[in-house]
């Protein structure tokens, strides 16, 4: 059998996307897990510099961000997009050479973040060729979607699409001039504004690019998970421009006590409070879509995933306002405190709405069911499970040492006081690589697996 | 409101257009580009260990910037935005596994750092930070040299005084046991050199003390205070043999002072920060019982009477016992 670079076989860009998600989630994870050791025990492997700590926490951020989430989103949209609007997907050959750019980027990326090649701001880590690579990935991915979406039969725009569409444009530009691709040495400005740029970006990769997609999911499954039309159209309006509108200003609450102009402060306070607004929006419409029909969620390990994703939503978007407010910061800021934060963002809600996504769409794009729901079902507990520890553990890590600071102690001090969450967090790690791993062969087998082929099952 | 493709599109660029206005281009255009008074511009080598510690994401534990309400190493200034001028890219960072590292300069010599590179357990043995000795030596001096420029002209005061201070601590260390301890001893206030450890030698007392030397001295002056703990190959004038203070008129006074304030100049590091006056007084009657072989813990007060206490059972006011109510 021949090896086709950009075979072209229907669904063929979604397929991929999703394998390379499986994939860089084992792989994203295994950093995480190992950056985790090192917290541990930091002598286990001292001195072996390509996994030293801190590289590979950038390692582990952006191959979960970019790998592991945002391939499996961008799976996702593609179908949503060629589906709800009733055409082939524009080309299916220009969708595998997008799926082997995003992947190129995230695998030069781990390579040369681990040889000591890095731009050090947060999630904007990766060097200039690499940037390059992924703004060409993400205007293909724009272009060949575009152009899907001028060729439907579908005249009305459902709300998935508004979302995978102001993704994409917003990705785009965050991550141009989030990188300052026009300084290729640094991929920087300078001084204080810097900062101010860089936590415009990192706030909108998480915001602009993981929420959106993973919000288009959501709205996407759970309609058809509960077969009802969803509940209300002026709801998604509202919460589709408040979010573009809100989001987008709130990033200088990640050095909030930096010495910034006091105004932006003033700016990135109230409206990470009013976001609120849309991410209620966004809820109470999914949630009175399926209200009475909660059980049809659990039906489905897809719509399991889908429903778990919404729940972390809320904590994550609930945490978020109260911990941007100067008194609560005061203690949180700094600390593990917020790597619990980010971890539900990421992993528990945009992570598990990608996993249900895939889940959801897998069967329908291979016509037939999944290799395994047993394992499927056994992942959704692991990282719910994880997730849970994880978010335990480091709040209680992150209190520790901001109490600890706040009276006083230094650093060092704190040091051994959060020892026993570190190993906390390694123990729970386990369950979540493990159901990574267990994530890849399900899905591989359900991509590539021999049955169902021969007809058997 | 009919939603099409060019409208979301279109839609969406313009909230980005005006969001990067307002949230990116407005401050970057009000921020101030004014030196603040401590501000100097990096030399090339500090520059090229800048750029290691751009390289090697060091931000993902360390901060760089002093918030009003914060303790420890360089909250001796709260950060200014003229701080920052020539930052590219900034490393304000988020994460403080580590301390804050905005004033770092001169607060150790550089000695100090090269032990604490090649191995952080070496000086602080319940370290979490990554050895750094696959660098290479030349790496490793431009690191140093860009954290011996942290805090720029307040560091540079401090470098001075580093330096000032290591030629005579030098000095005073090749001219034998003898001299170097009296001119260690000579530095010292005299109502310090004559003031007792008002605590009593307990065992509890030394346990807490072994913890604290376990966790704060080993690396230096070793498991058996012969100041041959695996830092010491890195570090000149060595930690000091504890054992050569025998008989050589070192008081509790005299042990606290050093352990609170370091001795500039040399590795020897200040405490004042990490331990409280207990701790500390902890930590030298464990040394003095251990190392040296003389406590003067729990004699009869010379300098601060309302501390003492003596061991349960001595009781200074008569020997009565207390009257009790029937
Ligand atoms: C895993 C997190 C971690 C990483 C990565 C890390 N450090 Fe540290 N660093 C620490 C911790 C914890 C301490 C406090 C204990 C100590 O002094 O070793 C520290 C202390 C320091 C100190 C001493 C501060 C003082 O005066 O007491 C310096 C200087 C320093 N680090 C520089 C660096 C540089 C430069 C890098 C990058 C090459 C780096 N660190 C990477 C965790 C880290
Ligand atoms: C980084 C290495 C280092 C560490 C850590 C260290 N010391 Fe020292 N210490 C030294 C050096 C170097 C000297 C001075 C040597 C000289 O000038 O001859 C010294 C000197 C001293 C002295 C001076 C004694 C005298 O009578 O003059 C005392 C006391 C002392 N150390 C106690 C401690 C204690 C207690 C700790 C832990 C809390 C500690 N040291 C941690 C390196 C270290
Ligand atoms: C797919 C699941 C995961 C996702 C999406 C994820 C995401 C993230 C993110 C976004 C951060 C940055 C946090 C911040 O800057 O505040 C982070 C940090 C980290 N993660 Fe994960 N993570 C995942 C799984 C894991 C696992 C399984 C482990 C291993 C135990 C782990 C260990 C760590 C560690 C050690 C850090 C660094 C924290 C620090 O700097 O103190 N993560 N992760
Ligand atoms: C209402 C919405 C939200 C608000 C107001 C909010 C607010 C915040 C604030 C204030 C911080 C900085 C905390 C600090 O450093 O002290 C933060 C960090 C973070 N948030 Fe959120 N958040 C929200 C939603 C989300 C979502 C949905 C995600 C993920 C998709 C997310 C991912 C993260 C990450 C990864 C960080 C860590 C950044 C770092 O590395 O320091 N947040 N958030």
């Amino acid at each position: 059998m021949k090896f086709e670079f950009l075979k072209e076989e229907p669904h063929g860009t979604t397929k991929a996307f999703f394998l390379s998600s499986a994939v860089w989630m084992v792989l994203g994870t295994t950093f995480g897990f190992i950056g985790a050791i090192q917290l541990v025990a930091p002598e286990l492997l001292a001195n072996i510099p390509w996994v030293v700590f801190s590289r590979i926490r950038p390692m582990h951020t952006n191959a979960v961000i970019f790998g592991f989430v945002g391939s499996g989103l961008i799976g996702c949209a593609h179908y949503l997009v060629y589906t709800l609007l009733r055409s082939p997907l524009y080309s299916e050959k220009m969708g595998k050479l997008t799926v082997w750019m995003w992947n190129l980027a995230v695998l030069f990326g781990s390579l040369t973040l681990s040889r000591g090649y890095s731009q050090t701001r947060e999630y904007a880590e990766w060097i200039w060729p690499i940037d390059i690579l992924v703004l060409a990935a993400l205007a293909l991915m724009f272009y060949n979607l575009f152009q899907t979406a001028r060729r439907r039969q579908e005249k009305l725009l459902y709300v998935s699409v508004w979302y995978v569409f102001a993704g994409l444009v917003f990705t785009f530009f965050i991550y141009f001039f989030g990188n300052a691709v026009w300084n290729p040495a640094t991929g920087s400005i300078t001084g204080m504004p810097d900062g101010i740029l860089a936590w415009f970006y990192g706030h909108g990769i998480v915001g602009l690019f993981l929420t959106p997609l993973a919000v288009a999911i959501a709205y996407y499954v759970i309609p058809i998970v509960c077969r009802v039309p969803l509940y209300s159209h002026t709801l998604s309006l509202l919460g589709f421009w408040s979010i573009l509108m809100i989001y987008t200003h709130i990033g200088a609450h990640h050095i909030l006590q930096a010495p910034t102009p006091t105004w932006l402060k003033v700016i990135a306070i109230t409206g990470s409070v009013a976001m609120l607004l849309p991410v209620s929006a966004v809820l109470v419409n999914l949630w009175l879509t399926m209200r009475g029909r909660v059980a049809n969620m659990h039906a489905t390990i897809g719509g399991k995933f889908v429903f778990a994703g919404t729940l972390w939503y809320l904590l994550t978007c609930l945490q978020g306002p109260l911990q941007s407010l100067p008194s609560v910061q005061k203690v949180t800021h700094f600390n593990n405190w917020v790597v619990a934060h980010a971890h539900m963002g990421v992993l528990g809600f945009s992570g598990v709405i990608a996993l249900g996504g895939i889940y959801f769409i897998l069967p329908r794009i291979t016509g037939r069911s999944l290799h395994s729901e047993f394992l499927a079902e056994m992942q959704y507990w692991l990282v719910l499970v994880g997730m849970a520890g994880f978010f335990t553990v480091l709040t209680v890590a992150g209190l520790i040492q901001g109490h600890g600071w706040l009276q006083g102690e230094t650093v060092y001090r704190m040091l051994p006081q959060i020892h026993i969450y570190m190993v906390l967090r390694l123990a729970i790690g386990v369950l979540i690589v493990s159901g990574a791993i267990l994530g890849l062969y399900n899905i591989f087998m359900t991509l590539h697996g021999s049955r169902g082929k021969e007809g058997s099952s | 409101m009919k939603m099409t493709p060019s409208l979301i599109v279109g839609g969406s660029v313009a909230i980005f257009a005006s969001v990067l206005y307002i949230a990116v281009l407005l401050p970057w255009s009000t921020t101030t580009r004014e030196p603040s008074d401590i501000f100097r511009w990096r030399t090339p080598l500090e520059e090229r260990g800048r750029q290691l510690y751009v390289n090697n994401n060091c931000s993902t534990c360390h901060s760089q910037f002093i918030r009003p309400i914060d303790w420890g190493l360089g909250a001796e200034r709260i950060a200014q935005a003229g701080d920052y001028i020539d930052e590219r890219p900034h490393l304000l960072g988020t994460q403080r596994t580590g301390p804050d590292l905005s004033q770092a300069g001169g607060e150790h010599p550089d000695d100090w750092h090269l032990a604490h590179f090649i191995n952080p357990r070496y000086v602080r043995p319940e370290s979490l930070m990554p050895s750094w000795e696959f660098l290479g030596m030349e790496n490793i001096e431009a690191l140093i040299a860009y954290v011996q420029s942290l805090g720029f002209k307040m560091a540079d005061y401090r470098m001075e005084r580093q330096r000032y201070w290591k030629e005579k601590a030098i000095e005073a260390y090749e001219a034998g046991t003898d001299a170097n301890v009296a001119w260690l001893h000579e530095r010292v206030p005299k109502p310090w050199r004559n003031l007792p450890n008002p605590y009593g030698t307990t065992e509890a007392g030394l346990k807490r003390g072994q913890k604290i030397y376990q966790g704060f001295c080993i690396g230096c002056h070793g498991p058996i205070g012969d100041g041959m703990g695996p830092a010491a190959p890195y570090l000149y004038p060595p930690p000091l043999n504890f054992t050569t203070l025998k008989g050589r008129g070192v008081s509790g006074g005299i042990l606290y002072y050093y352990i609170m304030n370091g001795i500039t100049g040399t590795a020897m590091p200040y405490f004042k920060r990490d331990l409280e006056s207990e701790k500390i007084w902890d930590v030298g009657n464990y040394v003095a019982t251990h190392f040296i072989g003389e406590t003067d813990a729990g004699q009869p007060p010379k300098g601060i009477e309302a501390s003492y206490e003596p061991p349960y059972g001595e009781n200074p006011y008569g020997g009565e016992e207390p009257r009790r109510e029937r």
